[in-house]
């Protein structure tokens, strides 16, 4: 035991290395660039780097609410500093390096017990230049993302629960239970200590999210609803005009769904910042046209790059086989994966026997085809990326097809096992087979990825009623457990931090099964209480669907990165081969074009974007 | 004339109300997604949910909740589109602020491309009108048919890779955050989404005013005036035009309040950030409150440009007397 603990505390903070590896070198099969690079020479400060964005970030900025990879981008990068962050840099950018602390915490031997020591003398940005970040300041950032009204994102990482190690008493501040969270302390201003419910391996990654950068008193506190255009920077930018920031007047360099212009932190010191080098003297973020017309602009040296967006097609035939533009091209692993998914408690995907015939019935590479082919992404062939996995599940595939283009044959073998199979002729000839409703995306390339799905499953004797919804409707009804969404073709995942935790918990935990906002779209786990309240059992007479929550609880549990990453590949084995709820079919890629102008290319892991605090421009931009 | 404006803004309000009312039932009673799931983030709670239902009245009666939005109609200070009621669950912006600052764009998008395409379909269509199947009036048929077939998105597009991308004639798309409009106007960035939203309505304006002139040119009155011996320019533009231009006043009234409502394709493929843009974000993001403040502005401008024109022919046509 007294091994183990050493091991925990040793390994648990800076070596979660091994759970990570997600801003990996996998190129997709694109030619093209991976991780660093651009235009080369020596790098020359200054200059303004001119980004361009389809779509504003999706909730104001606000970083308790935003949970969206270009606004983190923009956090790690540029405005929010944290106690963990990652170092674009490392080969394994995914890997944890101190920040706002001092150093690697102090873990006590129990592992319940973080102690983080904040560097001395750094203060925020403008209009709090003279307010150094003391560990108040992370609780103030802790506590407003326990309070309800604030309607933030991913609080649910930091619950005490009965399954997960959390900050203790963050459930009771939450539920209104405490007027504050007693697992956090303030030892004095430099020390946080932080009391977890039980071991969390992947505590690390917790606090290097953006939600709990510091605030510092009085930013905040009137702005319940829209923080985010007075937001208050520790990191190397802020807003424009920030200095101007009262309760009523927000930072003039965020103009919501129009542009966005971060200017140099007077109050950041290189000295106390080992991961950002910020090159650039500022970063215009234009919001809104069309992907074609701010590739133009790329091509013509007028925009630097497209930051939210993957390029036109066209783009990326072009930069990847002309020799003197496949240096500006980037091909980068994004650490997502997209997949169809079968509801357990509604026929007939209620047989494991249909979900297995589905899954061999599938042609994985048409539907990656369909969406631009290799260069978009390796096919996926379980649900958990790699990279989470520490690869130990390469090669696994445990429903292979030549190509990965389906099977009809060893389909119609396992759909014989089916008791929607009478005759065991390996044709679905019940009713349930007919008409089965598949709810997915009206845009391309769903609609064509469906049409290929229903050619797939015909010979099963599965016909689809095909409802194609704007991409906000699908989603809300894929969240909505009473809406029995039978068959779903276009979701994705993509993870939150470099632990399968974040796959594991909010896509096939039974008890994170949620009225609404509902992740676990198959109803995975689902007790009988839970089928019962949401209205299978009356309409399907379903009581029982399969579960890996007991499975995933021991891999929460687990502290030692090594023996979580196995665990978690075990999990996902069970899911994909024994499961078969759902059908991966693609471990999506960031594709990036650069201007000619930008150097220093940088992939950063945690948000899978480039990393703009590492971009310089070609003569300090002159 | 006071009674008549009285009658029309009665009825003005009227209309307002009952678009109001439409948009209520359509994006709150019948929504692609429950207002307070909306507003309540990624991961809400059930508590949560009833805490922001009670927090917007979404657990009150219909007509309470109704009234909550309907008060922000009220075009009196401290009412109109209320903060407090119209405040974005997306972006977290007032509503009324985000449309303030985005009516310039739309103004500016939407006179700039009017001037333009009345100077150019009204004199096309005088031409077109009284030289017909000439060689100009089947030019003229044959830019009106190119004008209303090309979509905008397309045009668009393609306009700003040739004169921008290509040529290099006239700057891109889009406004950088340091530009003022009138330092935007006078960069020229206006001009290709000017020049591509005013080529679809000059096309249809050039078609209208050559039917309605040939039309006219055939009434008895026209032939009159010719026999009294006055001069053809007299007769098409004091007898002939004015008459004809009737229709084309109400069209553009019409024209003038739906574009100031937002060009939503122009302003998206320009990428001009105007109501068009707003809307069709709010749209997507099932913005409620947002999605009600735009389409009751777009309404607004819609029925205010009506009952301009109504005014306006009384100048026009003096057969048109209010009552």
């Amino acid at each position: 035991m007294r091994g183990y603990l050493k091991v925990l505390a040793v390994v648990a903070v800076l070596a979660l290395v091994g759970a990570a590896c997600g801003g990996d070198d996998d190129g997709g099969g694109a030619t093209g660039s991976t991780a660093t690079g651009g235009t080369g020479g020596e790098i020359t400060p200054g200059g303004t780097f001119k980004a361009a964005m389809l779509s504003d970030v999706t909730a104001g900025f606000d970083p308790q609410k935003e949970y969206y990879a270009v606004a983190w981008a923009f956090y790690r990068c540029c405005l929010a500093r944290t106690l963990m962050s990652y170092d674009p840099n490392d080969p394994d950018s995914t890997h944890l390096v101190p920040d706002l602390a001092a150093a690697a915490p102090e873990i006590s031997p129990d592992g319940l017990t973080w102690v983080f020591t904040i560097k001395d003398g750094i203060t925020f940005g403008p209009p709090y230049e003279d307010v150094e970040i003391t560990a108040q300041d992370f609780i103030r950032a802790f506590e407003r993302m326990g309070t309800p009204e604030v309607a933030a994102s991913y609080y649910f990482y930091y619950l005490d629960t009965e399954s997960q190690g959390g900050v203790v008493g963050f459930s009771d501040f939450y539920n209104g239970d405490a007027d504050s969270i007693e697992g956090l302390v303030a030892v004095d201003d430099k020390t946080l200590e932080i009391h977890l419910n039980r071991p969390a391996g992947d505590f690390g990654y917790r606090v290097a999210m953006p939600a709990t950068a510091p605030i510092p008193e009085g930013a905040s506190e009137n702005h319940v609803d829209d923080y985010g255009r007075f937001l208050v920077s520790s990191g190397p930018y802020m807003f424009e005009g920030s200095e101007q920031i009262t309760d009523d007047t927000p930072a003039p360099g965020y103009e919501p769904g129009k542009s966005i212009t971060l200017v140099r932190n007077p109050s950041w010191d290189p000295a106390t910042d080992e991961i950002r080098k910020a090159y650039v003297d500022q970063i215009d973020v234009a919001i809104g046209g069309t992907a074609e017309d701010n590739q133009n602009k790329v091509d013509a040296g007028e925009l630097d790059v497209e930051y939210d967006g993957i390029p036109p097609a066209e783009a990326i035939r072009r930069y990847s086989t002309d020799p003197e533009l496949q240096d500006r091209l980037f091909v980068n692993s994004s650490d997502g994966v997209r997949f169809l998914w079968m509801n357990l408690a509604v026929p007939p995907f209620d047989d494991v026997a249909v979900r297995r015939a589905v899954n061999y019935a599938i042609d994985r590479d048409g539907l990656r085809r369909l969406r631009g082919g290799e260069t978009v992404g390796d096919i996926a062939t379980h649900m958990i990326i790699p990279s989470l996995e520490a690869g130990a599940l390469e090669g696994y595939d445990p429903f292979p097809s030549p190509n990965h283009a389906g099977d009809i044959d060893a389909a119609k073998l396992e759909m014989a096992n089916s008791k929607y199979d009478t005759d065991g002729d390996g044709v679905c000839d019940a009713p349930e087979c007919e008409n089965v409703q598949f709810v997915t995306d009206e845009a391309s390339p769903y609609a064509e990825q469906a049409a290929l799905v229903q050619d797939n499953l015909e010979p099963l004797g599965i016909t689809l009623d095909v409802k194609a919804f704007e991409r906000s409707t699908m989603y809300n009804k894929y969240f909505n457990p009473k809406e029995h969404v039978p068959f779903g073709g276009g979701a994705g995942w993509f993870k939150d931090y470099a632990d399968a935790y974040t796959f594991v918990y909010p896509l096939f935990y039974g008890p994170n099964i949620l009225d609404a906002g509902n992740t676990n779209y198959p109803m995975l786990g689902a007790d009988a209480d839970q089928l019962d309240k949401y209205g299978y059992t009356e309409e399907f007479g379903v009581t029982e669907v399969p579960s890996i929550d007991e499975q995933a609880e021991a891999c929460f549990a687990l502290v030692v990165p090594e023996e979580r990453t196995t665990c978690f590949a075990e999990v996902d084995r069970i899911l994909s081969e024994e499961i078969a709820a759902y059908v991966p079919y693609l471990f999506d890629n960031d594709v990036t074009i650069i201007s000619e102008r930008t150097q220093n290319y940088v992939y950063s892991g945690f948000d899978s974007l480039m990393a703009l605090d590492q971009v310089a421009l070609a003569n300090g931009g002159a | 004339m006071g009674r008549y404006l009285i009658r029309r803004t009665l009825f003005l309000i009227l209309v307002l109300f009952i678009v109001s009312i439409i948009t209520f039932v359509v994006f709150v009673k019948l929504p692609a997604q429950d207002p307070a799931l909306r507003a309540a983030g990624r991961s809400p709670t059930p508590q949560l949910i009833a805490t922001i239902r009670e927090k917007f009245g979404l657990d009150r009666p219909l007509y309470v909740q109704y009234s909550r939005f309907a008060r922000g109609l009220v075009p009196w200070p401290g009412l109109f589109l209320d903060e407090e009621v119209y405040f974005s669950y997306t972006n977290h912006v007032a509503v009324r602020e985000e449309i303030y600052s985005r009516v310039p764009v739309s103004a500016t998008l939407t006179f700039g491309a009017a001037v333009i395409w009345l100077a150019v379909g009204i004199p096309i269509g005088i031409v077109s009108a009284i030289k017909p199947r000439s060689l100009f009036d089947r030019a003229g048929m044959i830019f009106a048919l190119i004008g209303v077939s090309a979509p905008v998105f397309w045009l668009g597009l393609l306009s700003l890779y040739v004169f921008w991308f290509k040529l290099g004639w006239l700057p891109g798309s889009g406004i950088p955050p340091d530009e003022t409009i009138p330092q935007a106007v006078l960069a020229g960035r206006f001009i290709l989404p000017w020049g591509v939203l005013a080529l679809a309505f000059a096309a249809f304006y050039s078609r209208m005013v050559r039917g309605n002139l040939i039309e006219t040119m055939s009434e008895d009155y026209i032939r009159t005036a010719r026999a009294k011996g006055i001069s053809e320019n007299r007769v098409i533009f004091k007898h002939g035009l004015r008459a004809s231009l009737t229709p084309v006043v109400t069209m553009l009234g019409l024209d003038l309040g739906i574009l100031l409502g937002g060009a939503v394709i122009t302003e998206t493929v320009f990428n001009l950030p105007g109501l068009g843009q707003y809307a069709i974000r709010s749209l997507l993001n099932s913005d409620f409150p947002a999605i009600m403040g735009v389409t009751l502005f777009a309404s607004f401008c819609i029925v205010v440009g009506n009952l301009l024109v109504d005014v306006a022919y009384a100048f026009l046509d003096p057969r048109v007397r209010y009552t």
